[in-house]
């Protein structure tokens, strides 16, 4: 798209994402992911690290959240497209002036909104049922970093979403690339207890920047020269996810309204 | 043909039409990749976890404790999707019309699934042994097929049970993954059980999978056969409360609907 | 200015059949349609289960690419400018799918509205008065799941207004309603009408193309086999009469036996629960009576009423005769 777009619509994209929180709360599946899993997660960590000491808390707190961030991105961004086919209003959409992926950034920015709720609930769960002090490092800094991390998800879930929907294969091993990218990108543990051949995978994926840049400014001092590469990178990747995203979507909307698969039936 | 031979069919029908539609839309990718790869890298994940906990020293305590929780995934996601399908499919009445014997059909949804599920966590051990260090050398191998056996029946039944509940439920999902993931604290697979607070080690306690992967634990250290014998005892029995409480479940729902004719709206 | 300028418009689907042996098979939907629609005018699309209306709406409102040929919706290219489309049109496709369910019927209204960049300002006042033409004032905050299916439909009409659109693609929209909520939705339709809108309209209720429509055209296996206003089209059968006869389960035979008297030029049955009713058309109008009691000599006959014909027999000639 034109990525003026998201300014000239901003008030769609904001509508889009309120209705899309209003039907997303009362849906099971999309709570269990954003809210309960991560929780379940930061409760077994907290468990599990309690031997490292209260530090880690905060550690744990900000790596269950991102656990959520990815969860919600890959099933609920992922299928934010399909599940519009299925419920019949994916014509509806396609039909109208508004560029399709306004709507679908505007989705996807209420799942990442919402998926800070995740951490939100593990901070709360740490501080009083475990009872740890809580604290960031450098709380600026991180805010700043969760914001960008935000826009980067937002913009690696546009190019997910259409990539499930043109490809059913790729779709096939959405349930399998779930813990897969905990792992890479170093979430809940340092990726340097992985094996050597994996770091550069790590690298390309943009939560692994996004996790070095919020654990870094929450549990210690991350130099600033680092964090400001953490960011260039996210940026980086932002920019190509949204260059990627725009053609995808084109050839997807193209390729639906050939094949007639707008609708299920 | 008599009773016995007819009942033996129904079973095996039912057996082999609820796996067999369960898995109809999925492709062998598919199959693949939710079957064995999402095990996989859920036990990866947590395996790096503890090692990471524990400074690298207790990794086949996390390898055999999550080996064995991959069985909930045949037992509750499996189960209850195959007990459940029914209501999504509408043929619920039709399966109430029938004058076929419920336990039959009941418990036929369940048996494809423990075999399904012990070859999960065979191939999730073979993974620990191949790329986690696993030592299974001291192991009475015999006395721990049989423990895979037992554990996967048991954690059937409580999917059983909570096929049924999701016949209630409109958040068929939502429960189910709820279940699935507390298992992951409460079963011990992660966690010293002795660990928990008290209140959650009775919960522990009441479910199936914590003795399983108790006494799995202690065969790998190379304990015999009649050191965890009691717990697979208990084990089959706490597996065999679940599964009769989903099947009075099943019976009192099918008097409901048929009194308030709900057959339709559930 | 025309609203709508078909020219040679055609669609082929590919559909895969089989699953080991995996071959395609081509269905030519639309064969070489072409027609105008004037703005302004409500015009009908008639014509059996599969004929390509359907298909027809959805390159119109573009859903679909064309295989071949061009349409312009006011005045622009349904491909090339499918934008500037978008912004003029509304559609409905019946039935009650397509909507929010989790959420209330005015949050859905308010949700489509913004994304037809409606200002907000003006769809605060909008969606009331929307929502009380299409008869649901007072259910807006309800969960839509909760809707009846014709209150589902009914939203649609709203939602397909919220942008005020010079054009309305309306895909089989009073299907599955009572007859009273179909009445007054023709009702709606007609005042749309008198707003001077364009209108195309896709129906299987001759006799409500018949009340609404300005021009119908029929179609049937992809291609128009009539194109004219109600009345024309009932020319085509004006010649002849309609005898109704009311029985009980005639056997195959003799009605073979009916449809090859020479003075029947077309023979339909209805099945009505028990009866069926044989709607023999024929030019001699009352003086075939006695020739057709006759001919179904032996079966038990109840009522039996000869009258003008209709649209539904115009049809049924017409489509009858492509069969
Ligand atoms: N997505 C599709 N894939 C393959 N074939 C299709 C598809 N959609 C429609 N068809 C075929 O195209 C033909 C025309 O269908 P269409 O839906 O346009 O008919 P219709 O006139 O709207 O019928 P109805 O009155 O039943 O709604 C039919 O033969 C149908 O089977
Ligand atoms: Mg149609």
């Amino acid at each position: 798209m034109n990525y003026g777009n998201i300014f000239k619509y901003w008030r769609t994209v904001l509508v889009v994402a309120e209705m899309s929180i209003r039907t997303q709360f009362s849906d099971g599946f999309v709570l269990f992911a954003i809210v309960f899993q991560p929780m379940i997660i930061a409760i077994l960590a907290l468990f599990m690290l309690r031997e490292k000491g209260s530090d880690y808390a905060v550690f744990v707190v900000v790596g269950s959240g991102l656990t959520g961030l990815w969860s919600s991105l890959l099933f609920v961004s992922g299928n934010s497209i399909n599940v519009e086919r299925w419920t019949g209003t994916l014509e509806s959409l396609v039909g109208m002036p508004t560029p399709f992926d306004v709507i679908v950034f505007g989705k996807n920015l209420a799942n990442v909104f919402q998926s800070l709720l995740s951490m939100i609930v593990s901070y709360a769960l740490a501080a009083y049922l475990f009872g740890y002090p809580l604290s960031l490092t450098q709380p600026i800094l991180f805010f700043l970093t969760l914001l960008l991390s935000m826009f980067a998800f937002i913009c690696f879930g546009l190019t997910i979403a259409p990539l499930f929907v043109m490809y059913r294969s790729v779709q096939q091993w959405q349930n399998a690339m779930e813990f897969p990218v905990y792992i890479m990108c170093g979430f809940l543990f340092p990726i340097a207890l992985l094996p050597n051949w994996t770091t550069p995978l790590s690298y390309l994926l943009p939560p692994y920047w996004a996790a070095l840049a919020l654990h870094g400014t929450s549990t210690a001092m991350m130099p600033f020269d680092q964090l400001l590469f953490s960011w260039s990178m996210m940026i980086l990747f932002s920019i190509v996810d949204l260059i990627i995203a725009s053609q995808l979507f084109k050839i997807m909307l193209y390729k639906a309204r050939v094949d007639a698969t707008l609708d299920v039936d | 043909m008599n009773t016995i031979n007819k009942n033996l069919y129904l079973f095996w029908q039912g057996t082999m039409l609820s796996y067999r539609a369960l898995f109809a839309w999925l492709r062998p990718v598919t199959y693949m990749a939710s079957k064995i790869l999402m095990p996989l890298a859920q036990m990866f994940f947590f395996v790096f976890l503890g090692s990471y906990a524990s400074n690298g020293k207790n990794v086949d305590f996390y390898v055999i404790g999550n080996a064995i929780q991959i069985t909930s995934v045949s037992g509750i996601f499996g189960v209850t999707m195959s007990v459940g399908g029914d209501r999504d499919a509408g043929t619920l009445p039709y399966l109430f019309g029938t004058p076929s014997n419920r336990f039959i059909i009941f418990f036929g949804r369940a048996f494809m699934h423990i075999i399904d599920g012990a070859i999960g966590v065979v191939i999730a051990l073979t993974w620990g042994v191949l790329l986690m260090g696993l030592d299974l050398s001291h192991t009475n191998l015999s006395a721990l097929g049989l423990t895979i056996l037992v554990t996967t029946f048991s954690t059937c039944g409580l999917g059983l049970l909570m096929g049924c509940l999701s016949l209630l439920t409109a958040n068929v999902m939502f429960v189910n993954n709820f279940v699935y993931f507390s298992l992951l604290i409460f079963s011990g697979a992660n966690v010293e059980v002795t660990a928990l607070p008290a209140w959650m080690q009775f919960v522990s306690n009441i479910l199936p999978l914590t003795r399983g992967i108790a006494a799995s634990r202690a065969l790998a250290a190379g304990a015999s056969f009649s050191d965890i014998s009691p717990l697979l005892v208990s084990e089959m029995g706490i597996g065999l409360i679940y599964g009769l409480l989903g099947y009075f479940l099943f019976s009192w729902f099918e008097t409901q609907a048929k009194q308030k004719g709900t057959l339709e709206t559930v | 200015m025309n609203a709508i300028e078909i020219s040679n418009l055609n669609r082929v689907y590919r559909a895969q059949i089989g699953v080991f042996n995996r071959s395609i098979k081509e269905v030519v939907a639309v064969d070489d349609i072409s027609f105008d629609v004037q703005a302004g005018e409500l015009f009908g699309l008639l014509g059996p289960n599969g004929a390509g209306k359907t298909t027809t709406v959805k390159m119109l409102t573009t859903l679909l690419i064309p295989s071949q040929g061009s349409a312009r919706v006011a005045g622009f290219d349904v491909v090339k400018q499918a934008n500037e489309v978008r912004r003029r049109i509304g559609f409905i496709f019946g039935g009650e799918r397509g909507l929010y369910w989790r959420l209330s019927g005015d949050d859905n209204l308010r949700y489509f509205a913004s994304l037809y960049g409606v200002d907000p300002a003006v769809s605060k006042k909008r969606i009331p008065y929307l929502m009380e033409l299409v008869g649901l004032q007072g259910r807006g905050n309800e969960r839509v799941g909760g809707y009846s299916r014709g209150m589902k439909q009914r939203l649609h009409v709203a939602r397909t207004l919220l942008h005020d659109p010079d054009i309305l693609f309306l895909d089989e929209p009073t299907i599955g309603l009572d007859p009273v909520g179909a009445r007054e939705f023709r009702n709606v339709i007609l005042n749309l009408q008198s707003q001077k809108k364009t209108i195309l309209l896709t129906t299987h209720y001759m006799f409500e193309a018949d009340a609404l429509s300005d021009r119908i055209a029929i179609i049937n296996k992809g291609r128009v086999i009539a194109l004219d206003t109600p009345s024309g089209l009932k020319g085509h059968v004006s010649d002849l009469s309609v005898v109704e006869l009311e029985t009980f389960g005639t056997p195959e035979s003799v009605l073979e036996k009916l449809r090859s008297l020479p003075f029947v030029d077309a023979l339909s049955v209805e099945d009505r629960e028990q009866k069926q009713m044989l709607l023999v058309q024929t030019k001699r109008g009352a003086e075939a009576v006695p020739d057709v009691m006759a001919a179904l000599d032996g079966q038990r006959i109840g009522r039996v009423i000869v009258r003008e014909p209709t649209l539904e027999d115009a049809y049924v000639r017409l489509v009858g005769g492509q069969a």
